[in-house]
């Protein structure tokens, strides 16, 4: 189960996601991020709410990722809960993404 | 679209003699249970995490290969790691490998021939009816690896898998995998199942050594 929130924040898009990033909400979550990028130059994913990510929500960011660069668009993930920047760690997401510690980004 | 199973296996076809290379046995076989798993992901029948592999959805896919897969795993809950399930199914010695060649054979990919060494040796050979299909498959990985542009999750799940199988070899010359190895392992590090993957191979190295060192 995710829950996202949209806002804006010293100029960027802040795209909150809480909840279980799993198979199950990867599909909402990439969509969600890909229509922020199709809308807005500079987009944050906060994701100091996130309680857990599997590998489908890993590459659901991955694939937002790939968007930003195929649109030149701006994509950071913010604000990372410490479960997550484990798996963010382990998985050496911070060569294809910009991670900041805190919003705005 | 083939599978990621189909898609590694078509690469280890040799273009011109229709032989396959097979250059680390014990490797490819864990590198192609990996494969399955991706195949399952991209289908949203599995899910992993750092830990665990779970089972989302046992509907079949209508894939042969995959559909068996996943009744195993199933029937057998209480195996929840990636890594023991990618030693689960090494050690029951599917044949991946023979039933991604018969797919490939099917789709009118492959063609399958039999000639005698020495009048008496079976020698089996997989010609390409047509290697648009392989070429494709070198083209995502050569543009993953010698790009800094982030790749589609299948491509990196391509590279990671091409990657344990010893099969980039074939796809890009020495100096370029050499110049781009910090990227290749960027790549592959990115996967949990390639990640168990590796630790699978490097421990069954480890006990081959020390059963060699033991017979010494």
């Amino acid at each position: 189960m995710i829950q996202l929130t949209q806002e804006t924040k010293s100029g960027w898009w802040v795209v909150g996601v809480q909840g279980r990033a799993d198979a199950e909400a990867a599909d909402e979550l990439e969509g969600a991020l890909r229509a922020a990028l199709e809308a807005h130059p500079k987009v944050a994913a906060d994701l100091a709410k996130l309680d857990y990510i599997s590998s489908a929500g890993l590459r659901a960011v991955i694939q937002a990722a790939r968007a930003a660069q195929a649109r030149n668009a701006e994509f950071a993930v913010c604000s990372l809960s410490a479960p997550v920047k484990k798996v963010f760690d382990m998985s050496g997401m911070h060569h294809i993404l910009r991670i900041h510690g805190e919003l705005p980004c | 679209m083939l599978t990621m199973l189909e898609e590694v296996v078509l690469l280890a076809v040799d273009e011109k003699t229709g032989q396959l290379r097979s250059t680390r046995e014990f490797g490819t076989a864990y590198a192609l249970v990996g494969a399955v798993f991706f195949d399952l992901a991209l289908l949203r029948k599995i899910d992993t995490d750092t830990e665990s592999i779970h089972i989302i959805d046992t509907a079949p896919t209508g894939n042969a290969t995959l559909d068996h897969v996943l009744s195993q795993m199933a029937q057998r809950p209480n195996l929840t790691t990636v890594r023991a399930w990618i030693e689960e199914l090494f050690l029951q010695r599917a044949d991946l490998e023979g039933e991604a060649l018969s797919s490939l054979i099917g789709q009118g990919i492959l063609r399958h021939e039999v000639s005698k060494l020495l009048w008496i040796i079976d020698v089996e050979r997989f010609p390409m009816v047509n290697n648009r299909h392989q070429q494709h498959v070198k083209l995502r990985l050569a543009h993953a690896i010698l790009t800094d542009d982030i790749p589609d999750t299948r491509d990196i799940m391509l590279v990671s898998i091409a990657e344990r199988c010893g099969l980039l070899n074939y796809v890009l010359s020495s100096a370029e995998l050499a110049n781009r190895r910090e990227r290749i392992e960027m790549l592959c590090n990115l996967e949990t199942i390639s990640r168990k993957v590796t630790d699978a191979i490097l421990n069954l190295d480890n006990s081959l050594r020390q059963s060699m060192t033991k017979v010494v």
